[in-house]
C-alpha cells in the first residue's frame, strides 16, 4: 500500500513537471511567433546639393579636358535652385532652377534659367573612385555638336 | 675543309615531289581566285558643277566569274558629310545580265558587310579603303546594294553601267570623291573581289568660305560648322608653307569677330588668351570659346572671324594662303 501511494506521489510529480514543461514550451511558441514587420526597402531620392566642378569636358567625343580652362567654372545646387560661377559654354548662361524627372530614379536633369526657356539633359548619376559623378550631355551651339560634362563635388 | 657532296635520300625525293605538288596546287588556286575580279574601268564625272545641283556620275564595271554565285551588287561612294548622300543620292545600274535600270538601296549603317569581321560598309570602307587623300575629317563612305540579288554564271564576263546622282549641297567646296564596287557575298575579302576609282579632286562651286578637302591647309577650324556659343579649335599648320612665322617659338592668334549688327570685335593682343599650343613639326593648336573671348553680351552674337596668326611681337603676321588677307570663318549649323 505504501509503495502504491509512493507510485502514485512520483506520477504525480512528473505529471506536474511534464505540464509546466509543456506550458512553457507554448508560452515560447507563442512569444517566438510575433509577426514580422516586413518593410520594403526605397530608393534614396537622389541629392545634388552643393558646389560641383567639371572634371572632364568632351566637345564630339575630343577630351577638351586640359586643353580649355574649365577649372574655375562652379555650379552651386540647393534644393531647387542653382547659380554659376565662371561660366563656360553650358547648358545655360544664367542661374535659375532645376529639376529632375524623377528624384528616385532621375534620367534627365532640366535647367529652368531666368528669362529663358527651359533645357533638359540626358542624366547619368555613376559612382567613380567613391565618387558620386553627374554626366550632363548638351550642345551649347550648333545642335551637331555635342558636349559631355562630368561633373564632381567641388572641396 | 672539303665541300660535302649532297646526299639526296629517298627521303628527301618524297619532299622535293610533296613540295612541287604544293607549288602546282598554290599556283592553281591562284589561278582561280585571280580568275575571279571586278574592275571599273573608266568614271565619267565632270570636273565641277554649281553647287547645289545634281551631280551625275556613270561608273563601267567588268565583272570575271570563274563560278557561280548568287550576290547583290554593291556600289560605294565617298563623299562630303555635308551632302547627305544617304537621303540625296540615288544609284541605278544596268547590265548584260539584267533588262532596263536596275535600282539599288543605301544600306542603313549597322548592317555588317560580308566577311568584315562585324564591322558595317561605312565603317569597312573607311578602314580598307581609306579617305581618298581628303585632308578633313568631314567625309562619309555611302553603301548601295542592289534591290534584286543576280546569278551570274562560271567563267563570264559581265558589263555593268552604273549611274549615281547626288542632290549636292549649296556649300562651296572641293572634294576628292571616290568610288568602290564589290558583291554581298565576297565583301572586300581579298583585293581582287572589289575595285575603286579615285578621279582626283571636284570643285562644287558655291557661296561663301572654300571648304577645300583637297589641298593641305595652313589653318582649320574645328567643328567645320558651329556657333559662337560652341568651343572651336583654330589650328595652324606652318609645314604646308614657308611663312614669316617659320622660325617662330610663340604663335598667337589675332582675331576679329564679326557681329550680326556688322561691328568688328578685335581680339589681337598677344596674351595669354590668344597664344597658342605647340603640337610639335610646327603646328599649332588653340581652343576658343568666342563669346568669352569677345565679352559679348547677351544680345551680341558674332556671324564670323577674321584671324591672321603673329608671332610674339605681333610684327610678323600671317593670313590666307601665307599671304597679308586674313582667314575666314563663319559661323553657322548645317
Amino acid at each position: 500500500m505504501k509503495l502504491e501511494a509512493f507510485t502514485n506521489t512520483i506520477k504525480k510529480k512528473n505529471m506536474i513537471v511534464s505540464k509546466t514543461i509543456i506550458f512553457l514550451l507554448l508560452a515560447l511558441v507563442f512569444v517566438a511567433c510575433k509577426p514580422e514587420m516586413l518593410v520594403t526597402p526605397s530608393e534614396s531620392t537622389k541629392n545634388l546639393s552643393g558646389n560641383w566642378q567639371i572634371i572632364k569636358a568632351t566637345r564630339n567625343g575630343t577630351d577638351l579636358t586640359t586643353r580649355f580652362d574649365f577649372s574655375k567654372f562652379r555650379i552651386h545646387f540647393t534644393d531647387s535652385s542653382y547659380t554659376i560661377d565662371s561660366l563656360v559654354p553650358f547648358i545655360v548662361n544664367h542661374s535659375g532652377r532645376w529639376s529632375f524627372d524623377d528624384p528616385q530614379y532621375p534620367f534627365t536633369l532640366t535647367f529652368q534659367a531666368t528669362d529663358s526657356s527651359a533645357k533638359t539633359s540626358p542624366l547619368q548619376y555613376p559612382v567613380t573612385g567613391g565618387q558620386r559623378n553627374v554626366i550632363i550631355t548638351f550642345s551649347p551651339g550648333c545642335s551637331l555638336n555635342t558636349y559631355q560634362y562630368t561633373l564632381q563635388k567641388a572641396n | 675543309m672539303q665541300d660535302q657532296p649532297i646526299q639526296h635520300t629517298p627521303k628527301n625525293k618524297r619532299k622535293i615531289t610533296a613540295a612541287l605538288i604544293w607549288k602546282v596546287l598554290g599556283g592553281l588556286l591562284l589561278l582561280i581566285i585571280v580568275s575571279c575580279s571586278i574592275t571599273i574601268d573608266s568614271v565619267v564625272q565632270p570636273a565641277s558643277i554649281t553647287a547645289g545641283s545634281t551631280l551625275p556620275v556613270t561608273l563601267n564595271v567588268t565583272i570575271t566569274t570563274n563560278q557561280t554565285q548568287t550576290s547583290n551588287f554593291m556600289v560605294a561612294v565617298l563623299v562630303p558629310k555635308v551632302w547627305k548622300v544617304a537621303q540625296n543620292g540615288t544609284v541605278t545600274f544596268t547590265s548584260d545580265i539584267s533588262s532596263g535600270d536596275q535600282g539599288m538601296s543605301v544600306i542603313s549603317a549597322g548592317t555588317p558587310a560580308p566577311q568584315g569581321g562585324g564591322m558595317d560598309w561605312p565603317t569597312l570602307l573607311a578602314t580598307k579603303i581609306g579617305n581618298g587623300g581628303n585632308l578633313l575629317p568631314d567625309y562619309e563612305w555611302v553603301a548601295f546594294y542592289s534591290n534584286a540579288s543576280y546569278s551570274v554564271a562560271a567563267n563570264a564576263t559581265i558589263h555593268a553601267t552604273v549611274s549615281i546622282k547626288i542632290k549636292t549641297s549649296a556649300d562651296n567646296l572641293m572634294f576628292k570623291l571616290g568610288y568602290c564596287v564589290a558583291n554581298s557575298t565576297d565583301g572586300l575579302s581579298s583585293s581582287d573581289r572589289y575595285a575603286t576609282a579615285f578621279p582626283g579632286c571636284f570643285q562644287s562651286v558655291g557661296t561663301g568660305d572654300l571648304i577645300d578637302f583637297c589641298n593641305p591647309q595652313i589653318s582649320t577650324v574645328d567643328p567645320r560648322t558651329s556657333l559662337d556659343n560652341d568651343i572651336i579649335t583654330v589650328t595652324f599648320d606652318g609645314g604646308v608653307q614657308s611663312t614669316k612665322l617659320d622660325n617662330a617659338s610663340q604663335i598667337y592668334l589675332c582675331v576679329s569677330g564679326i557681329t550680326d549688327k556688322g561691328d568688328s570685335l578685335s581680339a589681337c593682343i598677344q596674351t595669354d588668351a590668344t597664344k597658342m599650343t605647340s603640337l610639335g613639326l610646327n603646328k599649332w593648336q588653340k581652343d576658343i570659346w568666342p563669346r568669352k573671348l569677345f565679352n559679348l553680351t547677351d544680345n551680341q552674337h558674332l556671324t564670323g572671324l577674321k584671324y591672321f596668326f603673329t608671332d610674339a611681337a605681333g610684327g610678323n603676321k600671317v593670313g590666307y594662303a601665307g599671304g597679308s588677307t586674313p582667314f575666314m570663318y563663319t559661323f553657322k549649323c548645317q
